[in-house]
């Protein structure tokens, strides 16, 4: 008896969030049906449940894709930041996972404190320094070059603590006997090391593209050359240009998210467990 | 012999990361700090003198700031509470359904995944004066509504986009948090015939209390940095309604080169940052002390 009453309970609990959902997700339904829509067909199904409906695929169905790919410098601005991604992921892993290794690992002159400087280094929001990192670029004449926008973002508090986290639990005796062996410490850290912390690499990777994907402040202080705008300052120059129609709007903002949602995808696991841990970390 | 190797390596191994957060991290917070005190003008640098105090008096009389000041305050109180409550909600909700859990857990969390110049485009659409919003409301008999255009309405508005987009984020670390529960604490209330209400209070609430001030923080540091929605959606506007301090740090500094003011503001709007993060720490830190306490009696 009490558990058919449980049973009814938990499918209206289901159905309210059904519905829940629904609502909270209404921009993003109308945003991919109208994707694939003229701006009249948009106006004209504004007031009705077709609003929220793709239309029939057929002539024209990815027409505002189609105009978004092939007429504007999207794909450019997708590649340019893939490329950024690339470089900030391979450098920030080897300057973040060097450093983070250095304060779990070897003993150098004022490590602890080091360790302590970083951790205050995370409190400060980028906010804070943006103006001047903006001048220096500028004053080195690296504004509109890829070296003005990579340089700063390269070395990350954040990698770097969590690079240490993971190291420190290596053990200790294989860098002894590496050390014995007269191993390469450079060598050892490559052959050795990362491939032992494969996880904390992927993190760091993730996350790392996440932020050069989604960056919006520094490229569109650095980046003013539209041949080398990355994919999130591109879209605004797309979007506010008078010839872009509704349609290609949305189309564009479809776009500029899939390489996003397959990264969640594939590594939702890492990405789940990183967003809980920095809950239960400092929480 | 071997200590020497050792700070050798470990220098070696530090060192690129330490160059580059003394070209970028360290010299411009001290320079942060030291032109807070000038009036050092970017496109004139030799005419820097020594100001002392005059850029911080300046900007709390100057309107714009204190605007900017106000509406981020405003950005906090609206941001806060409906994503930090409503996180919590949505967790308590999917931790309770039995069917399409996981459904729900990727419908809340979709926003998250989305840029901030892709959510703020996207509801630029939603909001527009002919858009689907005003639409739907049409249909319940509700005027016409400004949104982003308005300036009693615009500020709202993107607090509330704001929240629709962020709130998954804080779901997923409740949710975290209410998994690591231990069951037997309410197999035991169950035993006593606790309500649900009682258990909630009882139990829910106080385990997850590190973790609510935690988010609380979090949520109130990201609603103070404020910047990139507004950027997009109104560029401050209407009439300065939409203005955040990090808005007009980047338009003094980076627009008008006046780096001495915005230094001063860049000062004010990271003590602020700094003081909500000391808080956190001391209020979290004090709960594990106690849990560990609790932990160390049970044994």
């Amino acid at each position: 008896m009490k558990t058919k009453k449980q049973k009814i309970v938990n499918g209206i609990l289901a159905a309210v969030m059904l519905v829940m959902s629904l609502f909270f997700l209404f921009p993003v339904i109308w945003m991919l049906a109208n994707s694939f829509k003229p701006d009249a067909a948009i106006t004209a199904d504004m007031n009705s449940a077709s609003a929220f409906i793709p239309p029939a695929p057929g002539k024209g169905f990815f027409d505002n894709y189609k105009e978004i790919l092939f007429n504007t410098s999207f794909v450019r601005y997708m590649l340019n930041t893939l490329f950024y991604a690339a470089i900030l992921i391979i450098a920030g892993v080897i300057v973040n996972g060097l450093a983070g290794y250095a304060l779990a690992k070897i003993k150098f002159p004022f490590r602890d404190r080091w360790l302590a400087v970083i951790m205050m280094l995370m409190i400060i929001p980028t906010e804070t320094i943006i103006t001047i990192n903006f001048m220096f670029v500028s004053k080195m004449g690296l504004l509109n070059t890829v070296f003005g926008y990579v340089l700063p973002m390269i070395v990350n508090p954040f990698n770097i603590f969590l690079f240490r986290q993971v190291f420190v639990s290596l053990p200790d005796d294989v860098w002894e006997a590496a050390q014995l062996d007269h191993c390469n410490p450079v060598k050892y850290f490559f052959t050795m090391v990362l491939p032992m912390s494969k996880t904390v690499v992927a993190t760091v990777s993730v996350f790392t593209f996440l932020n050069v994907w989604n960056d919006y402040l520094w490229p569109s202080l650095v980046f003013t050359s539209s041949d080398l705008l990355t994919a999130q300052i591109g879209l605004n120059s797309i979007t506010s240009n008078d010839n872009t129609t509704m349609g290609q709007t949305l189309a564009v903002i479809t776009l500029i998210t899939i390489p996003v949602i397959i990264i969640y995808s594939l590594f939702s696991k890492q990405i789940v467990e990183g967003v809980v841990s920095t809950g239960s970390k400092e929480g | 012999m071997k200590n020497k190797s050792n700070s050798v390596i470990g220098m070696a191994f530090f060192g690129p990361a330490l160059v580059l957060m003394t070209v970028f991290l360290f010299i411009p917070m001290i320079l942060t700090l030291i032109y807070s005190f000038t009036d050092y003008f970017a496109l004139n640098p030799k005419l820097t003198h020594f100001v002392g105090l005059e850029n911080f008096s300046t900007i709390f009389k100057d309107d714009l700031f204190t605007t900017a000041f106000l509406n981020t305050v405003k950005f906090v109180l609206i941001i806060v509470p409906l994503q930090t409550l409503g996180a919590l909600g949505l967790a308590l909700l999917i931790n309770k359904v039995t069917v399409c859990k996981r459904y729900f857990k990727v419908a809340f969390f979709i926003p998250v995944v989305m840029s901030l110049a892709v959510v703020s485009n996207l509801w630029m659409q939603i909001y527009s004066p002919e858009g689907i919003l005003n639409t739907i409301l049409s249909n319940f008999g509700i005027d016409a509504q400004p949104f982003i255009y308005g300036a009693d309405q615009a500020l709202p508005s993107i607090a509330f986009m704001s929240v629709w987009q962020g709130v998954g984020y804080q779901m997923i670390i409740f949710l975290g948090g209410l998994q690591a529960i231990n069951p037997a604490l309410y197999e035991a209330a169950e035993m006593d015939h606790a309500s649900g209400w009682s258990k909630f209070m009882n139990i829910t609430l106080p385990e997850l209390k590190p973790l609510c001030v935690f988010v609380f923080i979090t949520v109130t540091i990201g609603a103070f940095r404020m910047i990139v929605q507004p950027m997009v959606m109104t560029g401050g506007g209407p009439s300065h309604s939409t203005y955040t301090i990090v808005y007009d740090i980047y338009e003094t500094g980076t627009v008008n080169w006046e780096i001495g003011l915005a230094s001063a503001m860049a000062i004010v709007f990271t003590v602020f940052v700094v003081i909500l993060t000391i808080i956190q720490t001391i209020l979290t830190r004090d709960k594990e002390d106690k849990h560990e306490n609790k932990k160390a009696k049970n044994r």
